[in-house]
């Protein structure tokens, strides 16, 4: 939005008239940006507004009073200036560009991933000829090149903008990519032996205005018109980078970042793009298991209301008979805040024990966007309480604790995640030494086949909530895909098990998501006048959410507030 | 709108029949016994003046402009010219095409790796036939669909495919049509 909107003070405001209509603008400010911010509409490739300025591509010329046309991503505004982006000198010129930039571009929209998405399709309807004046055959180039692990090349549909290259020289600082050649030869590639592979490197298909660089990932596997696009948070690590799901049918085709400049500015790292078929392929766990004396005839598998009931007698059993601290509860850090809440108050109140904590798997971190802590919701998972009670033991404790034969029950929440997390030799220990261990889990995995009870739980996409990220910024998460029927979120697990707990009828105890959220906003501090409308698409800082602050964004596509 | 009006004397037709309407049908059956022996004379010196096609034998031959089944057209080389854009998939207001891409070898990098028509929900509207830039579905002159099950009125790309000899007539009509 423009600063003009939210009300801020330029510092030396200056008045520039764009087609007639009056902005008020920073001084210095490039005049294409102004222009953007303020809803005007001028063409161009180059120009992006996380990267330096090219001025490449002359197709963001307008008229500004000068005896030339003047390219408007490097112009900066002056008091008085005078600017006409419809005159007929600014079409023919925007006309010429076009010509020039499709006289050696492919017809190849039919088999193109980017079409529908293009800058140069959008801009050849609006401002391009209708048929080629020139007889020469078009030039040849690399097709489908793979330039690196994970993108691919066409050198035929690049228009040499340079985004690429910059991005790779500003960004990732990699500078894998440069334009070689001159003139008419130039062209974009890597230097032998150096091909585009860094942790970035996805993006630069992202910035690509047309199809020259492309996802591998997302290469010819569905038109961008058929996707649904959710925006949601990426669930990789505690960075919480702002993405959209594009969905087909019920499946995440991919993910593209979001722009937030307070978290990710545009970008997103390729582990995080790409790490989405865990939730949907083979290894989900759909279906609540019970093995052992309890198991139903020959088959371990039962409905998850029996799981339940299982699950909440063998605690009760362990409670008994050997006192509440024999209960280790390991909860994930994929959870949302609100289902980290009932985490909390399933292991305080409903079992008792003080020994409770988050399994959080790190790795490396690189000061850019990729954070050490690998799960989305590891601070959300604290702030919630999801840690060692008074004299509770933490992740390393409690495994040292079951594999001595203190701890009788484990319940792990991301069976996964707590391998990847810990040692495999005191997991081992701990593992072989508990009488009971209950997984809930998304995905199937070594100690989910197991466990004596298993629960299946549901991924992000599947799930509406909030992430609180490492800056302690509480985003928005959407549901994108629907979850198998009948299956409960972690939350309505909490809930029902806590139900069972207290010998209450399960059926009652549904998760809300919004209604928790406004119970955190009462008793969590940090949290104070959240909701889901206030969070809107790019979050708030905790703390900063008080509720005699400005009037709330309103959310597209969400159900209204419910009235207090 | 002007139209033609006929005033018909019921009355005076019923009393000219006679009694019984035997005048009537005496006319009919002239008729009717003139082409009987009329087709009889023919089929006997072997030269049929008869109108009707013994379907299924034999089949009609329909004018290009004849809107049939959609069908994919097969290339010289075995391949379809399909390359799975999926811009009919984006036309058809019944939602009857469903297309699922891959990657190949071929200079042609992409094609349909399933390419399937609800016969059972198509129109015959050939919006499909339209938004096609690689002329690569035509509608046909084919007519026969029926199926005994739902499955069977779902035509999968082996099914579809027709090689583009016998669409000639077809694909000179669209090109002509669309001006293309």
């Amino acid at each position: 939005m423009s600063d003009a909107s939210t009300g801020q003070k330029f510092e030396n405001p200056v008045t520039v008239t764009i087609d007639g209509r009056a902005i008020v603008a920073e001084k210095g400010d490039m005049l294409l940006q102004v222009a953007l911010d303020n809803g005007i509409e001028i063409p161009h490739y180059c120009y992006h507004p996380k990267l330096s300025i090219d001025g490449s591509c002359r197709m963001c010329q307008v008229k500004t009073g000068a005896p030339k046309l003047a390219i408007a991503c490097n112009t900066p505004v002056v008091d008085g200036m005078e600017v006409d982006t419809q005159s007929e000198d600014v079409a023919k010129a925007r006309r010429g560009v076009m010509e020039l930039l499709l006289i050696n571009h492919p017809l190849d929209c039919p088999i193109c991933d980017q079409a529908g998405e293009c800058y140069l399709q959008d801009y050849s309807y609006g401002y391009g000829r209708e048929e080629a004046r020139t007889a020469s055959p078009r030039r040849k180039g690399l097709k489908r090149h793979p330039i690196g692990p994970r993108v691919v090349f066409d050198q035929e549909r690049c228009i040499l903008c340079r985004r690429c290259v910059r991005f790779t020289n500003e960004i990732s600082k990699t500078d894998e990519l440069a334009v070689f050649g001159a003139g008419d030869h130039s062209h974009i590639g890597t230097a032998p032996g150096a091909p585009l592979d860094n942790a970035y490197s996805v993006n630069t298909a992202d910035i690509c205005p047309v199809g020259a660089l492309l996802s591998s990932d997302f290469h010819h596997k569905r038109r961008v018109w058929f996707l649904e696009e959710t925006q949601s948070v990426c669930p990789s690590c505690s960075k919480g980078c702002n993405v959209k799901l594009g969905m087909f049918k019920n499946e995440i085709q991919r993910l593209v970042p979001r722009r937030n400049d307070d978290v990710n500015e545009t970008w997103m790292c390729d582990h995080g793009r790409l790490n989405y078929a865990f939730a949907q392929d083979e290894t989900r766990a759909r279906d609540a298991v019970v093995r052992g004396e309890a198991a139903n005839g020959s088959s371990p598998v039962v409905s998850t209301d029996d799981a339940l009931k299982e699950a909440s007698a063998k605690i009760r059993a362990t409670i008994d008979a050997h006192g509440a601290n024999a209960v280790g509860i390991l909860g994930s850090g994929a959870l949302t805040n609100e289902e980290q809440y009932h985490l909390a108050a399933l292991a305080r109140d409903a079992v008792g024990t003080s020994n409770l904590d988050v399994i959080v798997p790190t790795g490396e971190a690189d000061g850019f966007l990729i954070q050490a802590e690998k799960v989305a919701n590891a601070r959300g998972a604290r702030e919630m309480g999801v840690s060692p009670g008074e004299s509770g033991k933490d992740v390393a404790g409690m495994l040292a604790a079951a594999a001595a034969g203190e701890i009788k029950l484990l319940y792990v929440i991301g069976s996964n995640a707590l391998a990847e997390a810990v040692e495999a030799d005191a997991l081992q220990a701990a593992m072989d030494n508990v009488d009971t261990l209950i997984v809930q889990d998304t995905n199937v995995g070594p100690w989910a086949d197991k466990a004596t009870i298993v629960l299946p739980g549901q991924v992000w996409a599947e799930k509406d909530g909030t992430f609180t990220n490492h800056q302690g910024r509480v985003q928005r998460v959407r549901r994108a895909m629907s979850p198998t029927e009948g299956s409960y979120c972690d939350g309505g697990l909490f809930t029902r098990l806590g139900a069972l707990l207290g010998g209450k009828d399960p059926a009652g105890a549904r998760f809300d998501a919004r209604a928790t959220l406004a119970e955190i906003s009462e008793k969590v501090s940090g949290y104070e006048g959240m909701s889901f409308e206030r969070l809107g698409s790019l979050g708030v800082v905790l703390g900063e959410a008080a509720p005699a602050s400005a009037p709330a964004e309103t959310e597209e596509g969400s159900a209204p507030a419910e009235p207090a | 709108m002007a139209s033609r009006v006929v005033k018909v004397d019921r009355e005076a037709l019923a009393k000219a029949a006679g009694p019984f309407s035997v005048r009537a049908i005496m006319v009919g059956l002239r008729v009717t016994s003139r082409h009987f022996f009329r087709n009889l004379w023919g089929w006997i010196i072997g030269k049929p003046t008869i109108a009707t096609v013994m379907y299924p034998e034999e089949d009609v031959v329909k004018p290009p402009a004849f809107r049939g089944m959609p069908v994919l057209v097969e290339m010289d080389n075995g391949k379809e010219r399909c390359v799975a854009c999926g811009l009919c998939e984006w036309a058809c207001p019944v939602d009857c095409i469903h297309i699922v891409p891959d990657e190949t070898e071929d200079a042609i990098e992409r094609y349909p790796q399933l390419f399937d028509i609800d016969m059972g929900r198509c129109m015959y509207c050939g919006l499909c036939e339209e938004a096609c830039p690689e002329e690569a579905i035509v509608m046909s002159d084919r007519v026969e669909i029926a199926a005994f099950s739902r499955e069977g009125t779902l035509w999968h790309k082996d099914d579809l495919l027709v090689p583009v000899d016998r669409l000639a007539r077809r694909l000179e009509y669209v090109r002509r049509s669309y001006e293309r």
